[in-house]
């Protein structure tokens, strides 16, 4: 039952060509020669890159133009979100972490504190990020970090579903929110409005971002969620469930979200701008003129939203730092940022890059209001931690297994557990 | 010391060092790290650890997650046992059948999900097991059976992944009792017929004792398994719905890996070590009683 994983890949045997049969001498042969094409005789040896979900996959299309200006070929490997958490830290612990790596700026304190990542040694990298997210990678008054893009969340929705309830544009508001999902609600009963997926907290922290909730206490060592905002965010994300405006599914249910979309199983999705690039690679099933962007509705009005902003480092253990910063600038250069929006829609996090056109579409202009307003997150260690405990628990309120308050509690006790060992820390003053 | 033991020693050697490095130092290692508050910060910074004694453990008798992550795990070992169990000994007495034709064919096919890639399956079955356009869901709904969140739905959670452990494990059992009921005296089992014996009766008195032995060897090597399912939840569920599905070992996983609490996860993994052998020493027991032993 449980899985042994295999890594490791047979080596490719030779096999002679008339006989059928492998001799001992094409098997040495053939293990030799895997053997030299490991180590690489000739030129520098590759730089190595990890990088999460579209990043890694598409990274290695800007690599030409960095191997053809400075001789170094770079290996991009692609790291999925839901394992890539663990797979870092294991890698630090082992120490083969790569020569790069991508980091979501909610991680960035964490890897700073055990070490794992080097420090910005070129202020010209930092120079042109947006001020609010440069901060985000910022531990201890040092830059960890450089901004790679920014994700902030908006609203995409079906022109068609809401033209039909009476809707031009969603509501900017969460009573226009709901007012409209019951027209939706009305006229087709057995598909959804929202979704927002069971297992991804970024739904629920917005809401808690929107109404000002501080989620934690006591320099960040205790949790803060039984506050009026706490209560309210949860109140209104609980509601869109039990009103059945929101299926109470998880991203493994929903394989492939864009295909549900484009059925109409819902009508509003708060995402970031990766999804611009899904719905227009797959315009076939979604047309371009059946959705739209707009930012996402607030208490009272859009507000402040979290943010998946993405940043790349160097391992504090590279070998080669010098390569590695100069393949930062290079990714994260406007020409680069630039490219990969086209490539995968991803936005970039330098302001220069910004003004041009090909981020002039209407569809891109919510992201660009909604990326100058958002939320400071807590920057502790445990962060990532706490945001999928809060979800889970989240999960179990939406579920109905556990009431509003006694799910709060559960919550703020959980939070206190989590931050047990950093308050110890904090109070014999060993971290600030 | 004689030649011979000598001899003897230098040929077991070196397999007990390979064992004790990569045993015994791992496992006492784990030992002394569960006394410990190994977290994150020791990672950072070797003078933050500290030695917690049986703090661990009691916070974990404190977490609620762990006792959900217990009880899910009892869920799935005393459904799933069985299930699997049986649903091998039924596909072993049918291949066993004088009639069947095209026996190896039917082996292969019934052993092949056994070495299919986990993740593979995996994705096929969630498809499958898909509320809305899901294979299952219609061919319930050929009955009139409304459509059911397989993987939604954490009461019925539990049940679509052992639909998909015991699918795919019960080849391997399944060769094991193939291979145990051709030794099945046939002598027996024809004295048995000429008495007069029906089928229900020769199975309990004639084959069922001569299998004894694999039984025993099949329940205690799947209860062991099935207290240490991880990967299928893994891949299907990632633990969810609302922890339905979150077993101990994947407790333990999300612990120490993903959070890298290794003080706490070790912790777990000894009282999952203790729990396996107390459910193992009553098997044997049990099996003594039936002198399968």
């Amino acid at each position: 039952v449980v899985d042994r994983r295999r890594t490791c890949h047979a080596g490719a045997v030779e096999r002679t060509g008339h006989a059928h049969q492998v001799t001992r001498r094409a098997f040495v042969g053939g293990a030799s020669a895997l053997l030299a094409g490991c180590s690489r005789a000739s030129g520098p040896a590759p730089l190595s890159m990890w990088a999460m979900s579209y990043q890694g996959d598409y990274a290695p299309m800007l690599m030409p133009a960095f191997t053809a200006a400075t001789g170094i070929p770079v290996e991009v490997q692609s790291v999925p979100w839901t394992a890539a958490h663990e797979k870092l830290l294991t890698a630090f612990a082992g120490g083969a972490l790569p020569d790069v790596l991508m980091l979501p700026n909610g991680w960035i304190d964490e890897f700073a504190m055990i070490g794992a990542i080097a420090p910005v040694t070129r202020p010209d990298l930092i120079a042109s990020v947006f001020p609010g997210v440069a901060r985000t990678a910022r531990v201890g008054g040092r830059d960890f970090a450089v901004p790679w893009s920014v994700a902030p969340q908006v609203q995409f929705y079906r022109r068609d579903i809401l033209a039909e309830a009476g809707y031009p544009a969603p509501p900017e508001t969460w009573a226009g929110w709901r007012e409209m999902a019951r027209a939706i609600k009305r006229r087709r009963p057995d598909d959804f409005v929202f979704l927002m997926l069971l297992n991804w907290p970024d739904a629920l922290f917005t809401m808690l971002g929107q109404t000002g909730a501080t989620m934690l206490r006591e320099h960040d060592t205790r949790g803060n969620f039984r506050t009026a905002q706490g209560r309210e965010a949860f109140a209104f994300y609980l509601s869109l469930f039990a009103d059945g405006f929101a299926p109470r599914a998880l991203s493994t249910e929903v394989q492939d979200p864009v295909a549900a979309f484009a059925q109409g199983f819902f009508a509003i999705w708060p995402s970031s701008a990766t999804t611009v690039y899904d719905f227009t690679r797959r315009r076939a099933e979604i047309p371009a003129h059946l959705w739209g962007t707009a930012r996402v509705a607030g208490p009272r009005g859009p507000g402040p939203g979290s943010a998946l902003d993405i940043s790349l480092c160097v391992s504090a253990t590279s070998r080669r730092p010098a390569d590695a910063w100069a393949l930062i600038r290079h990714v994260t250069s406007d020409a680069s940022e630039l490219r990969f929006q086209r490539l995968i829609g991803v936005l970039p996090a330098r302001v220069d890059a910004w003004r041009a056109p090909q981020l002039a579409s209407p569809v891109i202009a919510p992201f660009a209001a909604q990326v100058r307003d958002t939320t400071p997150t807590p920057l502790i260690p445990e962060w990532e931690r706490i945001r999928i405990e809060v979800q889970i628990v989240a999960e179990r309120m939406v579920r109905g297994l556990v009431g509003l308050e006694d799910g709060l509690a559960a919550i703020d006790t959980r939070v206190d557990h989590i931050l047990g060992k950093r308050r110890t820390l904090v109070q014999a003053g060993r971290i600030a | 010391m004689t030649r011979q033991e000598r001899t003897a020693f230098a040929f077991t050697m070196p397999v007990l060092a390979i064992i004790a490095l990569v045993f015994v130092l791992p496992t006492t290692l784990a030992l002394a790290l569960s006394v410990t508050d190994y977290s994150i910060y020791a990672l950072a910074d070797w003078h933050n650890l500290r030695f917690v004694g049986f703090g661990n453990f009691v916070d974990l008798l404190t977490t609620p997650l762990f006792w959900r992550a217990l009880g899910n795990t009892a869920l799935f070992a005393v459904l799933g046992v069985p299930m699997a169990i049986g649903a091998s000994l039924f596909a072993a007495l049918l291949l066993h059948d004088r009639t069947v034709r095209w026996k190896p064919l039917w082996r292969v096919a019934l052993f092949a999900p056994y070495v299919t890639s986990i993740v593979a399956t995996a994705i096929v079955w969630r498809f499958v097991l898909g509320t809305r356009f899901g294979l299952l869901n219609r061919a319930l709904a050929a009955f009139g059976i409304p459509a059911i969140d397989w993987l939604g739905d954490p009461h019925v959670s539990v049940f679509a992944i052992l639909l998909f452990v015991t699918w795919k494990i019960f080849g391997y059992n399944m060769i094991v009792f193939t291979a145990a009921l051709s030794a099945v005296p046939q002598d027996l089992m024809e004295a048995a017929r000429l008495d007069g014996a029906s089928r229900l009766a020769r199975f309990r008195h004639v084959t069922l004792p001569a299998i004894g032995p694999t039984l025993l060897l099949a329940a205690v090597l799947s209860v062991s398994g099935f207290l240490q399912l991880f990967a299928e939840p893994y891949v299907m569920t990632l633990g969810g719905p609302a922890q339905s599905t979150t077993t101990v070992l994947y407790f333990m996983f999300d612990e120490g890996f993903k959070w890298w609490n290794l003080g706490q996860a070790s912790a777990v993994a000894l009282i999952l070590f203790v729990l396996i052998l107390c459910v193992t020493s009553v098997q044997t027991r049990i099996g003594r009683c039936y002198e399968w032993l």
